[in-house]
Formats: structure tokens, C-alpha cells, sequence
């Protein structure tokens, strides 16, 4: 049976309400942000998560995760980011940061990847991850280095020690980004339940 | 589910562009949010004041910014609409900043707030990185969002994309 009119009130007002294709009403838009991959670390740990064959449909490239290394000596770690398996000394980042009690700013030039700051560690109290969103626009823009924004940060319920930071990375090249690695800088290995999404967004 | 949709979007041309302005935005959406990636075409300093301003009103805008230059960070306030910074053609070539406003609530009838994130990148120790926040003092509907650098123009290959959040 086919439903032909859904009335305010009734059960089915959580609904979604698309108009249909008749003339005069407005067409369907299909939602502009959209899961590309999903990677969730399993039991054994993770030394790198990588996200291949990008496709170039999108305009702009959204990672969203939560993050916890295998470090034992302190209790944040930093999420390293390469693109298109590029490792050479073509990338630059910097970062302004709050703990709670200052601010700090810092700059890497002429560097081999990206960092982004902060997430938790095994030196750091059990089931802490440290959170990130990057966003990089205009990704597949041959006529442009290649930026990303990070907005980070962890907190490690001690009352006294977290970071949130903005930072940020250029890669110096115009290629269309079809492949993103992401590394811990100071561990060997991503913890368990560790996640990244990317997420493409369109421009069109 | 909230939705995310592209409502329209410019890309600068070879002659450069002074402002980017998105008009008749619909009421239909909760919130905004702008995606500009974005170079400045003057030569000086690595980076360039940007603002964002609506309806074409310059008037009642305040903001406070966290900001890093690359090398320190501190704290500022101001009552203008430059609440964000663009690299410049001193930069490092070819690199374009990042910057997104996020801007809730903009068809509502309360005063409008909106934040920043923004950095200007560059492969030299100076940038300028920012977060703000800001307030437009005015109830009215934003139905205009403008983009514009302090001095200079947008340079080619600028673009700027408007979503609506529902």
C-alpha cells in the first residue's frame, strides 16, 4: 500500500518530508556531506590508518576521529598526517593551543608530514582518546597547495593537564588528494576503539 | 538527521575579486556555515585582516579572538568586522588559507552570534590562526553574508562555499 499523505500529528511526523517530483514542487536535495570510510582500530592496534582512492567528487574533505597511541612515556601523542604517500620534506604546520592555565604557539617548516595535537596515550588514565576534526577544502584543486585545519584537543581529568589546539598544515603540492595516512608522531601504534571517519563534502 | 546543503558558492576569476557576497539567503535552514579557502592579493605582511559582515550592515559587530602568530599566542577583542585573516601573496606561493564561520540560528530573532576557525598557513615560522567569536548586534534575518579583506583583493582560484545546516 502505498502512502500518499503523511498529516502534523500523527506518528509519523519524525519523519523526514522530501516533496515528490511533481511540478511546482521544490526537488529533492540530497545532503552535501557524506560518509566516504569509516576505520575503527581492532584488538591488535594500528600502526597506520590510511585512506586510498579518495574520489575527486567532493569539494572539500572532513576527518573526524577520536585517537589513543601506545606511548608510555607521557600522556599525549600527535596524530602525524601524509598525503599521496608523499614523505619528502614538503610540508609545513603550526599550532596555537590552551592547557587550562596558558597559551602557546609553535611552527614546524620544511618538514616530512603534519602534525596534528593532541590525543591520549596508554601513559594516560584508561579509556582517555584525544579528539580531532580536519577539515581540508578544495582538495582535488589542482591550482593550489594543499591546506589543512585541525581543531583538536584531550582531556585528561586530572584537574589539571589537556590541550585544546587549532592547528594547521600546507603540503606543497597541487595534486589532487587521493590518499591520507595517518601515523601516531611518538608511539608505534594506534590503541584499540581509535576511529577515523572521512567524510566528503560536495560543491556542487 | 540534520542535513547539509550547498546553497551557493563563487570562485574568484583571473581579475580578482574585492568581496564575496552570498544574497537572498532562504530562511529555511538553522544555521550557516562558510567555506572559504582564500589568498589576499597585497604583499608585506604574510597575512591580512578578513572580515565577514551581513546584510550589507558594517555597524554592531564585536568579536574576541584566541589567535597564534606561529611563535606566540594571546588574546584580543575588537568592534569591527575583521574577525578572521587570509595569507597573501608574501606567503608561501600557491597556498591558500582556510576558514570556516559557523553561524546559528541566523533566520532567528535574537541578536547573531557566530565563531571562526581560520589559519593562513605558510612555510615560514609566521601566520596568523585564529578562533573568534563573534556578534552582529541586530535581530534581523541574515538573508546577505559578505567576505571581504581589509585592503587588497581575493586573488584567482579563491572560493567560498555557503551551506545550510537543517
Amino acid at each position: 500500500m502505498a502512502i500518499t499523505s503523511i498529516k502534523t500529528g500523527s506518528s509519523f511526523t519524525n519523519l523526514i518530508k522530501y516533496n515528490d517530483f511533481l511540478a511546482g514542487n521544490t526537488a529533492y536535495q540530497p545532503t552535501a556531506y557524506e560518509s566516504i570510510a569509516t576505520v575503527t582500530v581492532g584488538s591488535g592496534g594500528s600502526s597506520t590508518i590510511t585512506f586510498s582512492s579518495i574520489p575527486s567528487t567532493y569539494q572539500h574533505l572532513q576527518i573526524r576521529g577520536i585517537a589513543r597511541t601506545n606511548r608510555s612515556d607521557a600522556a599525549y601523542d600527535i596524530v602525524k598526517l601524509n598525503l599521496n604517500s608523499d614523505t619528502g620534506n614538503n610540508y609545513s604546520h603550526h599550532f596555537v593551543y590552551g592547557d587550562g592555565s596558558g597559551t602557546s604557539a609553535g611552527a614546524t617548516t620544511s618538514t616530512n608530514t603534519i602534525f596534528n595535537y593532541y590525543v591520549g596515550t596508554g601513559f594516560a588514565s584508561a579509556n582517555i582518546f584525544g579528539t580531532l576534526v580536519i577539515d581540508i577544502l578544495d582538495y582535488a584543486n589542482t591550482n593550489k597547495y594543499k591546506t589543512t585545519r585541525t581543531l583538536g584537543g584531550v582531556d585528561f581529568n586530572n584537574g589539571s593537564f589537556g590541550f585544546i589546539v587549532l592547528g594547521s598544515g600546507n603540503w606543497r603540492n597541487t595534486n589532487t588528494i587521493t590518499s591520507i595516512s595517518l601515523a601516531p608522531q611518538a608511539g608505534n601504534s594506534f590503541n584499540q576503539y581509535t576511529q577515523f571517519g572521512l567524510f566528503g563534502i560536495k560543491g556542487a | 538527521m540534520a542535513t547539509y546543503k550547498l546553497i551557493s558558492s563563487v570562485t574568484v576569476g583571473s581579475g580578482g575579486a574585492a568581496n564575496i557576497e552570498f544574497t537572498s539567503i532562504p530562511a529555511t535552514y538553522t544555521d550557516l556555515v562558510v567555506k572559504l579557502s582564500a589568498r589576499n592579493s597585497i604583499t608585506g605582511d604574510v597575512y591580512e585582516d578578513l572580515g565577514i559582515y551581513f546584510n550589507s550592515s558594517t555597524s554592531n559587530l564585536t568579536w574576541r579572538m584566541l589567535y597564534g602568530t606561529g611563535a606566540a599566542a594571546s588574546t584580543t577583542s575588537g568592534s569591527t568586522r575583521y574577525s578572521a585573516f587570509v595569507p597573501t601573496s608574501s606567503a608561501t606561493a600557491s597556498t591558500f588559507g582556510s576558514v570556516e564561520f559557523y553561524i546559528p540560528n541566523y533566520a532567528g530573532s535574537t541578536n547573531k552570534s557566530y565563531s571562526v576557525d581560520s589559519t593562513t598557513e605558510n612555510n615560514a615560522t609566521t601566520v596568523l590562526q585564529n578562533l573568534s567569536a563573534g556578534l552582529w548586534s541586530n535581530t534581523a534575518a541574515i538573508t546577505t553574508v559578505t567576505l571581504n579583506p581589509e585592503t587588497g583583493n581575493f586573488v584567482q582560484y579563491t572560493t567560498a562555499y555557503l551551506y545550510g545546516i537543517s
